[in-house]
């Protein structure tokens, strides 16, 4: 007989579905409950968390809960976006698990009802002997996939730290449009109406959860037979898009729900559940891609490119139409009916009903263990003076963090469907739209290190950063997504470090008025008890002004001014890559809210009009400082023959330029405007610094008390520099 | 404007670059008409245009298992009988695998799927690019994974006896060496043609507008619907 | 020392979805062959030196399971033969 410990549900949990449903659940039920109130489909651990973030905002067309946010960009689009992680599938096979990994939230998007437009990768490796063949692994699925199936991958970021070296983080933001009013979702689905499945024959992909069980069917010599690795096949995945674009978009099916983790299992009951119907499943009406497979392994099976539909009968007609024109596998598998359960049948035998209230609703959540931030031990923050040093700015910019990423975007596809005006090259992505205005700008951050010692003030900063990279053009943000990447939410410290970082990012989310719309937790991200830096990957996506002229990131000419919008008053250096590099721990730094606040406010209401006040072009400051905001800068010039010389107030020193105090920028401004960038503090509100100017020639030279002077080829040499080995 | 020319574009399961296609040759002024794979004979046409992707997954070999498709028998016959066909990216791949065009693209040698802004020059002036001139340098977007065009023993000098070199990679100069070489093709080969067949490696049909990063593709399509000269202001 | 040729077959293990035998597969059948179904590995050949022909297939046995082959979702065999030039 099988028990709770099989399908991995602990002795309470099994004592509240006895008392739930007023009976034991059979074999079959128990599979079910176990895949559906595991911490992948439940999110338990974190939902009561989860809930602190704001969802509510003006723009906000769907919010948690369904396969993705969306939120209104104009009068004619919705953009529905969303990250999601496959980090230990894609460990275990890194080209596999990478690409089934964009396969699925691409997924995600089309059951939204929106067209896949850009996908974006954070992505973050060890410093061992096996980063550099996952790292390759990871980017070659990332991009078999993306490339095949014809989504460009506009932006991404790459961190490297040894927490992850037996724990890489595989996370995807994906991004797609619809018309403004389209409704498409899986709470649509109707008594009457057939359920069908289309897609991919059904095998025995991933049937992790199910090993235990599956080992008794099979017995220990056909250990061999049973595949746990899911092969993602682009070529489906198309016809599987546009076959299901095509249904929605005419309007043929109620409800739309892709098949992710616990596959059928959580597709139907999912279903079912945000619609307040009841459904019928035959499971041996499912297509299977093998011989002799059991009710439970087709429940629980994660073969990927599926797709469940829920058609009106009238529709029918149509859709099996549409579906022969793509050649599409498809089956009737059940229909939808009045009532609360899920009921699983193979042809006239009853092999499992359950209340779906129970199945998907009365997971108990994990309450929040502790309300009170808990400052984590660090080193008191780097205050002291510290003068600068010309490596420095070699070693900051030679850093994995922050060194040219053009070996992995060149392996994307960054440039189909002629949306992308800036692709991965900057460092947002500026995608035209319709008929042009407004556009798109997404940006993604994950500064992990911020959040390493405190990752209250981390998932802050991540948020900051996000948001100023789309500030940077002038862009009015519309919504968020989270990806959470935490250790073993069993442990204490993990719990904690994970409840801190989403406080963080609702505290920022909340102070800037822009609503998390969805996102994704993955945990137990730890290896022989160590736990990976709790990780936010943000991803933003904001209403660009005026997509065919994006405002430049680099200064046009010899001679214009240089000045830093909101450069922090005490300048710290905790958490930023030269604190690793001079092997300081040093918690990051309190961000002043309000008056980045005044920044991002200043930003989206001067681009529009910048050729008025003689804006030129604007940065954000991120990782590696201003020190590298200004080189890159300069560096994306081709050739490179401007320069840049920077004059500092006398006690500003090496914190000034390396800092990474997120919310702060370089403007590149015309001298001609000099009088309106003076008063600006006055007539906007916001701290603005003349900190130089560009030069004709090529090289850095920094006068703070003494001058240095940084060669561009040189620096560009670091920047350039490849390989992760000397990483500390 | 030639709202005449009627330009048929071959959608194959897989194809992903049909509607930028489609989208550039109506921004062009001429008609698209889109044609299934499953067809087995074309309509009245003016051309034919294979657009890039990963037709069939790229399974097999890159447009090895399109060049089967039902529509390549009627494309190969009005190709005979002098319709101008273009292969783009994808589209080159399957009229090499199919035996219009010589030669095969391999994988590059680096392994690795290569996305970028590259310089090509016009090698040989061509009948079917009308205005487009020998030593024109285009800037056009590649991405592909098997473009290094090589052909057979004793194929070459004949390809370029015969003027049958198209396009080469590059610099911004027009130099054309190995620096310049994305994806070790021989000579530097970005597209070849065969009377009234033509493939190219590059995607015209992503460089359509300033704000894209390039016009040039604007150019190169305007040429070959014989609107070169106008087009080109 | 002698000189052995080891050809090694590599393939998707049962049950492994195989995306390019699938679509290969369709077209085949499409073309009217009486077509069931296609799987699609590769052919490696290698050139060995070792003492004898069973020292040979051990060594590729290793080679197989070290780096030829993914265990997490391929198979091989290995068949070993005198190579002469």
């Amino acid at each position: 007989m099988l028990t709770h410990q099989d399908v991995g549900l602990s002795a309470s949990e099994d004592q509240e579905i006895v008392q739930l449903l007023g009976r034991r659940p059979n074999e079959l039920e128990l599979g079910l409950f176990g895949a559906l109130w595991s911490e992948h489909c439940s999110y338990k651990s974190s939902k009561n968390l989860l809930a602190q973030l704001p969802h509510q905002g003006q723009f906000v067309v769907q919010g948690p809960g369904g396969n993705a946010g969306v939120v209104q960009l104009s009068a004619d689009w919705d953009i529905a976006f969303k990250i999601e992680s496959h980090n230990h599938p894609s460990f275990v096979e890194p080209l596999q698990g990478a690409a089934t990994g964009v396969g699925g939230i691409l997924r995600d998007i089309v059951a939204m009802g929106a067209r896949p437009i850009a996908i974006a990768d954070i992505l973050k490796f060890g410093v061992n002997e096996q980063a550099p063949a996952l790292l390759h692994g990871v980017v070659e699925g990332i991009g078999a996939y993306g490339n095949a199936i014809g989504i460009p991958n506009v932006t991404g970021s790459l961190g490297f730290s040894a927490v992850y070296d037996a724990n890489p983080l595989v996370n995807v933001l994906a991004v797609g449009m619809r018309r403004h009013g389209l409704q498409v979702g899986a709470d649509g689905a109707r008594p009457g109406s057939v359920l069908i499945l289309i897609g991919q024959g059904t095998g025995r992909d991933g049937i992790h959860g199910a090993s235990l069980l599956a080992s008794r069917d099979f017995g220990a010599e056909t250990e061999e037979m049973r595949p746990t690795v899911q092969v993602g096949d682009p070529f489906m995945g198309k016809l599987l898009m546009e076959a299901t674009l095509a249904v929605v978009g005419k309007g043929f099916a109620d409800a739309v729900q892709d098949l992710g983790a616990a596959g059928l299992t959580s597709s139907t009951a999912e279903l079912a559940y945000a619609s307040s119907v009841g459904l019928i499943v035959d499971v041996s009406k499912v297509i299977c891609r093998e011989q002799n497979m059991s009710p439970y392994e087709i429940m629980l099976s994660e073969t990927q490119e599926r797709m469940l539909l829920s058609v009106p009968k009238q529709n029918l007609a149509s859709v099996l139409e549409v579906l022969a024109w793509y050649e599409l596998p498809y089956a009737e598998i059940g229909r939808v009916v009045a009532g609360d359960f899920l009921r699983i049948e193979a042809g006239d035998q009853v092999l499992a009903e359950l209340p779906t209230s129970v199945l998907v609703g009365s997971c108990p959540r994990l309450p929040v263990m502790h309300d009170v931030r808990i400052w984590d031990a660090g080193q008191p923050s780097v205050l002291e003076k510290i003068g600068l040093q010309s490596r420095w700015g070699y070693q900051v910019l030679g850093h994995p963090d922050c060194r040219n990423r053009s070996s992995v975007y060149q392996r994307y596809d960054s440039m189909i469907g002629t949306r992308t005006v800036w692709g991965p090259e900057h460092d947002v992505a500026v995608m035209h739209i319709g008929n042009g205005k407004p556009g798109l700008c997404i940006a993604v951050a994950a500064p992990a290190r911020w959040a390493a010692y405190d990752s209250y003030a981390g998932g802050i900063g991540a948020v900051v950063a996000a948001l100023s990279l789309v500030a940077a053009q002038g862009a009015v943000p519309l919504g968020l997504t989270d990806g959470i990447n935490a250790g073993n939410p069993a442990k204490f410290e993990p719990y904690r470090k994970m409840a801190d970082l989403i406080r963080g990012i609702g505290k920022a989310a909340e102070i800037f008025e822009v609503p998390v719309t969805g996102g994704n937790v993955s945990l137990h991200n730890e290896t022989e008890g160590q736990a990976i830096w709790p990780t936010a990957a943000i991803g933003v996506v904001a209403r660009h002004p005026n997509p065919e002229h994006p405002i430049a990131d680099a200064p046009p000419d010899a001679g214009v001014r240089i000045l830093a919008l909101n450069p922090p008053a005490n300048p710290d250096l905790g958490g930023s890559v030269l604190a690793e590099i001079l092997g300081r721990s040093d918690r990051y730094p309190v961000l002043d809210l309000r008056a980045i606040q005044h920044s991002l406010r200043f930003l989206v209401e001067i681009i529009p009009q910048a050729e008025t006040v003689g804006l030129l072009g604007c940065r954000a400051v991120g990782i590696g400082g201003l020190f590298f905001a200004v080189a890159k800068s300069l560096m994306t010039k081709t050739p490179m023959a401007l320069g840049a010389n920077l004059v500092l107030a006398g006690d500003a020193d090496a914190r000034f330029v390396f800092n990474e105090m997120a919310g702060q920028w370089v403007l590149f401004v015309d001298p001609e405007f000099q009088s309106f960038w003076d008063h600006v503090s006055e007539t906007h509100g916001v701290s603005v610094v003349d900190i130089g100017w560009v030069t004709g020639s090529p090289e850095v030279v920094i006068t703070a008390g003494r001058s240095l002077t940084w060669p561009l080829i040189d620096l560009w040499r670091a920047y350039r520099k490849g390989g992760v080995r000397d990483v500390r | 404007m030639n709202n005449d020319l009627s330009v048929g574009i071959v959608i194959f399961p897989g194809s992903n670059c049909d509607n930028d296609t489609i989208a550039a040759i109506f921004a062009l002024g001429a008609k698209p008409v889109v044609l299934d794979y499953r067809l087995r004979s074309l309509p009245v046409l003016d051309r034919v245009i294979l657009p890039g992707g990963f037709s069939y997954g790229d399974y097999l070999r890159s447009g090895a298992l399109a060049a089967a498709a039902p529509i390549m028998d009627a494309v190969e016959k009005a190709a005979a009988n002098g319709l101008p066909v273009l292969g783009i990216c994808n589209g080159f791949q399957i009229l090499c695998e199919r035996g219009l065009l010589p030669g095969a693209l391999l994988p590059n040698p680096s392994g690795k799927f290569i996305c970028q802004w590259q310089t090509v020059r016009v090698a040989n002036e061509s009948p079917l690019f009308t205005g487009l001139h020998q030593g024109r340098i285009l800037r056009l977007p590649i991405a592909h994974h098997e473009g290094s065009y090589r052909t057979a023993q004793g194929q070459l000098a004949d390809l370029f006896d015969r003027g049958q070199v198209f396009l080469q990679y590059s610099d911004p100069e027009g130099q054309s060496h190995g620096l310049t070489n994305p994806n070790g093709s021989v000579a530097n080969i970005a597209g070849v043609q065969n009377r009234n067949v033509v493939g190219l490696m590059p995607h015209p049909e992503r460089a359509m507008a300033t704000y894209l990063g390039s016009r040039d593709g604007a150019d190169l399509l305007a040429s070959w619907l014989g609107m070169g000269e106008n087009a080109v202001c | 020392m002698t000189q052995f040729r080891l050809t090694f077959l590599v393939g998707l293990k049962a049950g492994i979805l195989d995306p390019a035998g699938q679509a290969t597969r369709n077209v085949l059948q499409h073309m009217e062959y009486q077509v069931d179904d296609v799987r699609i590995g590769k052919w490696i050949q290698v050139i060995v030196s070792a003492k004898t022909k069973d020292q040979a297939l051990a060594i590729g046995q290793e080679m197989g399971e070290r780096i030829l082959s993914n265990p997490v979702m391929e198979y091989f065999e290995v068949t070993v033969q005198a190579y002469e030039q």
